[in-house]
C-alpha cells in the first residue's frame, strides 16, 4: 500500500507556494484578458505569506490551515474565500492522520471540492476553477477504483486538471466578473481554473516524488 | 463532425480556355460569372482562402483591373476641390445627368441619404421651403433618430405653391418621426410695425425662440429668374425687384437677400421678413445647403463665400461652373495618388510609468496619504487601514452603513464615507473584494443598536465575503441587509437586472442610504430606498485606452488605435463590444440611446447625472461629453436636478469615462438634496 507520512508533508504546500509565485505574471496575464488581471498578484500574495508561516516540517494539514487563514482573512477577492474554504475542508479531512494514501488523499480532495462547491454558486462548464477541480477529483477515484496505484492515480488526476483547464477555452463564462463579458470571454482560459489545475498538478508532482 | 464532400476531380481542372491558369479563371468566375468566392472555391476544387488570394494576385499581376468610371471619379474630384477652396467640411456632387429622374428629385435624395450622417437624435432642424427641400423631405427614411423637432425656418407663404414652408416641415418631421414646430406667421408681412405686434404674440414669440436652438438647417437657394421660388412664392414683385437695395442681389436663402459676396441685403423687406436672420443662419452648427442648376452658380457661390454653408450637395456641373467661377482649372485636379502612408509606429508600452514605491505597498500608503489628508473625514478601526470609519458622531438607534470593496476606484469608496453617507468603509486589495473580519470589523464599529446596511457592488467575491462578515456578526446578534448596487446597464439585459455589476451608480446609492440612515430611519426603509436609489441608477461606461495595476505595471490588455470599448466596468476590463472609436458626441448618442430607452425616460421627469472619469479621463473631455448629454436630456424635456461631474469611481489610470442618469421621483430627491460630508462628495 502506498502512502506518505503526514509528518513533514507541510513541505509540499511550500512547493505549491512556489509555483503559484512563480506564476503570478502568468496568471494575472491570463485574467487580464477577460477579468482584471490581479488574479496571479493576489494568489501569490496569498500563497507567498503562507510559505513563509508555515512549518514545512510539520503535517499537511496544518500547513494548509496556515494557508487557508491567510487566504480566508487577508487575501479578499473571490480567490481568498474559494481557495480558503478549499485548503480549510481538505485540512479538516486528514486532520490527525499519521500516513496519507490513496484513500485519504481522494476524501481530501472531495472535501475540498465540496467546500468550493458550498461557497460558490458555480458549476461544471461554468468556467471556473471547477472544471479543472471536479474532473480531476472523479479521475483520481475511478483510477484508483479500478486498482491503480496511488502514483498512477494522482498521474491521472493530474492529467484530467490540465484538460478540464483547456476545456475552459470553449467556454462561456457564466458566473464571476468575466460572466459580464458573454461571448466574448469564450476562447481564453480560465484564471481560477489555470491555477488550480497548477495547484493539482503539484500534489500529484509532490507526492508522487516521495512515494518514489 | 460531418466527412469531408468528395470533390470531383475533373472539376478542379480549369476548362481548356483559361489554359492552365487558375488566377484567370477564378478571376472570370469572378468578375464575369458573379459568383462567390465559396462557390468558386467548389468549382476549382480548392478552399476559400486561396481563392481569395487567387483573386487577390490577379489583381496585382494586372489579369484584373478595377477603374471608377469616369463620371463619378469627376464627382469626387470636384467634392474635394470646392471643400479645399472654400473650406467647408463636406461636398457631395451628384452626376449631373441620369435616369429618368430630375435634378431636383436627384438631390434630394442624395441629401435625404446623408441625413444619417448629418442629423443625431435631439436635434432640432430647421428647413427653409422650395421645390428641392421638398424632394428633399419626402426621400427622407427612417433614420431611427429619437427627440428631434422640426422647425420651419420661416413663415408661410402663398398656397398657390406645392412647395411651401409649412409643407416642407410637415412632410420632413413626418419621415424623421421628429415633432414639428409651426411659425404662425406670413414669411412676409405687409410693414415692419405687422411683424413687431406679431412678434408680441406670445405663442409666435415661443415659435420663433426654437430658431435660436436650431442645431442643422437644411436650406435652398434661390436665385432672381422671373420663375424662380422666390417670385413664384410671391413676395418679390416687379416693384421691389426695382429698389435700389436689392440692385445688387443675386440670390434669396430664407428668404433673405444677398449679394455676390453672401452680404445680406437690408431693403425694405428685411424688417417685414418673418423667419430664421442670415446671423442666426451662420451660427447654426451644421448648414445644409441642397441645390443645383445653372442659375443657381451665382446664388450658391455667394452663399459659399458669405460662409452660410457647413455642407454643399449640388450636381456636377453646377460644381463644375461654381470652381470655374472662382478660376479654379478643373484640368489640374488630375486625381493624385496618396503618398503611402508611412507605416504606423507600433506603440507598445510594456512598462507603464507610476508614482509608487514598492508595489506591495501601494494600497497602505495611499490610505495613509488619504488618512494624513482628511483627517477630519476617516479614522482607521482598531489600527487596520484596511477599515476605516467616519469621524462623525453616531447617535444610538442610528442604522450603520457599511460599504467596501476593492482598491483601485479612488476617490471611490473611502471618500464616500462621512455624516450623511456611509459610516464605515472596508478596503481589499486593488480590485479584490476585502476579507470577512475587516468587514466585521466595520460591522461592529457602525453598530449603534438598529442593525447594519451593507451597500457593495454585485461581484462573486464581494458577495462571498461580505456574506460571510454577516453570518459573524448575525453570530453576534448584530443584524445586518445587504443591497447590491447593479446600475451597469451593459452588463447584462434588463431581464436580468440582478446579474448586472455595480459601477460609479454606487455613489447616488451610498448618498441615499446614508440620507436615510441621518434620519434615523429604521433598517427595513434604509434598506428600501438603497434598493430604490439602485433601481433608478443607469449607466454605462467606455473606455479608450485599458488600465495597468501597480504589480504588473503593464496594460491589462489592449485596444487598437482606432477602437473603444463600450460597456467597460470599473476593473480595468474589456467591454461588453468592441466598436470603432467615435467623436464625443456620438459617443454620448449610443450612450443616450441605451440609457433612455431602458429607463423610458419621459419628457418631464427629473434627473441626477454623473460623468465619471475612469481615472486617465481629464475634466475637459468629462465637460465635452456633459455638454452634449445636457442637449440631448434637453431635447427630451428631461429636467437635470443635479450634476457631478469629474473622478468619482475610477479603474486606476484606465482612460474612459462613465455616464449615469439617475430617475428622481420627489423622495429621492429629497435625499439626494440632503446634506453630507464625505472627502469625496461634500453638499
Amino acid at each position: 500500500m502506498q502512502a506518505i507520512d503526514n509528518k513533514g508533508a507541510g513541505a509540499i504546500v511550500s512547493e505549491i507556494a512556489t509555483a503559484i509565485v512563480d506564476n503570478k505574471a502568468y496568471l494575472s496575464e491570463i485574467d487580464g484578458k477577460i477579468g482584471d488581471g490581479d488574479h496571479g498578484v493576489n494568489m501569490a500574495k496569498g500563497f507567498g505569506r503562507a510559505a513563509d508561516r508555515l512549518d514545512p516540517a510539520g503535517t499537511l494539514d496544518e500547513a494548509m490551515q496556515v494557508l487557508s487563514d491567510v487566504l480566508m482573512s487577508e487575501i479578499g477577492g473571490s480567490m481568498g474565500p474559494l481557495y480558503g474554504m478549499m485548503f480549510s475542508d481538505m485540512a479538516d479531512s486528514i486532520e490527525g492522520a499519521e500516513q496519507i494514501d490513496a484513500e485519504a488523499f481522494g476524501k481530501m480532495i472531495r472535501a475540498g471540492l465540496e467546500g468550493v462547491q458550498d461557497i460558490g454558486s458555480a458549476k461544471v462548464g461554468d468556467k471556473t476553477l471547477l472544471d479543472a477541480f471536479s474532473p480531476a477529483v472523479e479521475t483520481f477515484d475511478a483510477a484508483t477504483a479500478e486498482g491503480k496505484s496511488f502514483a498512477e492515480a494522482l498521474q491521472a488526476m493530474k492529467a484530467a486538471a490540465a484538460e478540464g483547464r483547456d476545456s475552459t477555452i470553449d467556454m462561456v463564462a457564466k458566473v464571476g466578473r468575466s460572466s459580464r463579458l458573454g461571448e466574448r470571454s469564450r476562447g481564453v482560459l480560465d484564471a481560477g481554473a489555470t491555477s488550480c489545475a497548477m495547484i493539482l498538478g503539484c500534489f500529484a508532482d509532490s507526492i508522487g516524488n516521495r512515494l518514489a | 463532425m460531418a466527412p469531408p464532400r468528395k470533390r470531383d476531380v475533373r472539376a478542379s481542372r480549369p476548362p481548356l480556355r483559361f489554359g492552365d491558369d487558375p488566377l484567370l479563371w477564378a478571376s472570370w468566375l469572378y468578375y464575369e460569372e458573379g459568383l462567390t468566392q465559396s462557390e468558386i472555391a467548389d468549382q476549382m476544387g480548392a478552399s476559400r482562402p486561396t481563392v481569395n488570394a487567387y483573386l487577390a494576385d490577379a489583381r496585382a499581376r494586372g489579369i484584373v483591373n478595377i477603374s471608377i468610371s469616369g463620371d463619378k471619379l469627376r464627382s469626387v474630384t470636384i467634392a474635394r476641390a470646392i471643400e479645399a477652396h472654400f473650406g467647408i467640411g463636406d461636398c457631395l456632387i451628384v452626376p449631373a445627368e441620369g435616369g429618368q429622374r430630375s435634378l431636383i428629385d436627384r438631390l434630394g435624395a442624395a441629401a435625404a441619404q446623408s441625413l444619417p450622417d448629418l442629423l443625431h437624435s435631439g436635434d432640432t432642424v430647421a428647413i427653409t421651403w422650395g421645390r428641392t427641400m421638398l424632394a428633399l423631405a419626402n426621400a427622407v427614411r427612417d433614420c431611427h433618430l429619437s427627440d428631434v423637432i422640426v422647425v420651419q425656418a420661416t413663415g408661410g407663404t402663398t398656397a398657390a405653391i406645392t412647395y411651401t414652408p409649412e409643407a416642407c416641415a410637415t412632410r420632413l418631421a413626418e419621415s424623421l418621426g421628429a415633432r414639428f414646430v409651426p411659425i404662425s406667421a406670413p414669411a412676409i408681412v405687409s410693414s415692419p410695425e405687422a411683424r413687431k405686434i406679431l412678434l408680441r404674440e406670445p405663442v409666435i414669440a415661443e415659435q420663433m425662440q426654437n430658431l435660436e436652438r436650431v442645431t442643422c438647417i437644411l436650406f435652398g437657394i434661390s436665385s432672381l429668374r422671373p420663375n424662380s421660388t422666390v417670385h413664384s412664392s410671391g413676395f418679390f414683385d416687379s416693384s421691389l425687384q426695382r429698389h435700389g437695395a436689392y440692385g445688387t442681389a443675386v440670390g434669396s436663402l430664407a428668404g433673405r437677400f444677398i449679394d455676390d459676396q453672401g452680404a445680406g441685403l437690408s431693403g425694405p423687406l428685411a424688417d417685414r421678413t418673418m423667419g430664421i436672420d442670415l446671423d442666426q443662419l451662420r451660427s447654426v452648427p451644421t448648414r445644409v445647403l441642397v441645390a443645383g442648376g445653372f442659375d443657381k452658380v451665382p446664388p450658391i457661390l455667394a452663399a459659399l463665400r458669405g460662409g452660410y454653408v457647413t455642407t454643399l450637395i449640388t450636381d456636377s456641373a453646377t460644381g463644375e461652373g461654381i470652381l470655374r467661377a472662382e478660376g479654379v482649372e478643373l484640368d489640374t485636379l488630375a486625381p493624385r495618388r496618396r503618398a503611402a502612408e508611412p507605416p504606423q509606429q507600433a506603440l507598445a508600452r510594456t512598462r507603464i510609468k507610476k508614482f509608487i514605491n514598492q508595489p506591495k505597498d501601494a494600497v497602505t500608503e495611499a490610505l495613509e496619504g488619504a488618512l494624513a489628508a482628511f483627517p477630519d473625514h476617516i479614522e482607521p478601526i482598531g489600527g487596520s487601514l484596511r477599515a476605516l470609519r467616519s469621524r462623525a458622531a453616531k447617535p444610538e438607534g442610528k442604522v450603520g452603513v457599511v460599504i467596501g470593496g476593492g482598491a483601485g476606484h479612488e476617490p471611490g469608496f473611502a471618500g464616500f464615507v462621512g455624516p450623511g453617507l456611509a459610516d464605515a468603509v472596508a478596503l481589499g486589495n486593488v480590485f479584490a473584494s476585502p476579507p470577512p473580519d475587516r468587514i466585521l470589523s466595520c460591522t461592529r464599529d457602525a453598530h449603534r443598536g438598529a442593525g447594519v446596511l451593507y451597500i457593495y457592488g454585485n461581484y462573486t467575491g464581494d458577495v462571498m465575503n461580505f456574506d460571510m462578515a454577516a453570518d459573524l456578526a448575525a453570530a453576534e446578534g448584530i443584524q445586518t441587509r445587504t443591497v447590491l448596487t447593479t446600475d451597469d446597464i451593459a452588463s447584462s439585459g434588463a431581464e436580468d437586472r440582478a446579474a448586472r455589476r455595480g459601477t460609479a451608480g454606487n455613489v447616488f446609492v451610498f448618498k441615499v442610504a446614508g440620507a436615510a440612515s441621518a434620519r434615523m430611519l429604521p433598517l427595513e426603509d434604509c434598506e428600501r430606498l438603497a434598493r430604490k436609489a439602485n433601481a433608478a441608477c443607469h449607466t454605462i461606461g467606455v473606455a479608450l485606452e485599458p488600465c495597468s495595476t501597480p504589480d504588473t505595471q503593464r496594460p491589462s490588455f489592449s485596444i487598437g488605435q482606432t477602437d473603444m470599448e463600450f460597456g467597460v466596468g470599473i476593473h480595468g476590463e474589456p467591454g461588453v463590444t468592441r466598436v470603432r472609436l467615435q467623436t464625443a458626441d456620438r459617443v454620448v448618442d449610443q450612450i443616450c440611446d441605451r440609457i433612455f430607452e431602458e429607463m423610458r425616460l419621459a419628457p418631464g421627469a427629473r434627473v441626477a447625472v454623473l460623468v465619471n472619469s475612469l481615472g486617465a479621463t481629464p475634466m475637459l473631455e468629462l465637460m465635452i461629453l456633459n455638454r452634449r448629454l445636457t442637449h440631448r436630456l434637453s431635447a427630451r424635456s428631461v429636467d437635470v436636478h443635479t450634476t457631478l461631474l469629474g473622478h468619482y469611481f475610477t479603474a486606476l489610470d484606465m482612460a474612459g469615462a462613465s455616464i449615469t442618469l439617475m430617475a428622481l421621483d420627489e423622495e429621492l430627491t429629497g435625499l439626494l438634496d440632503a446634506p453630507c460630508d464625505g472627502f469625496a462628495w461634500r453638499k
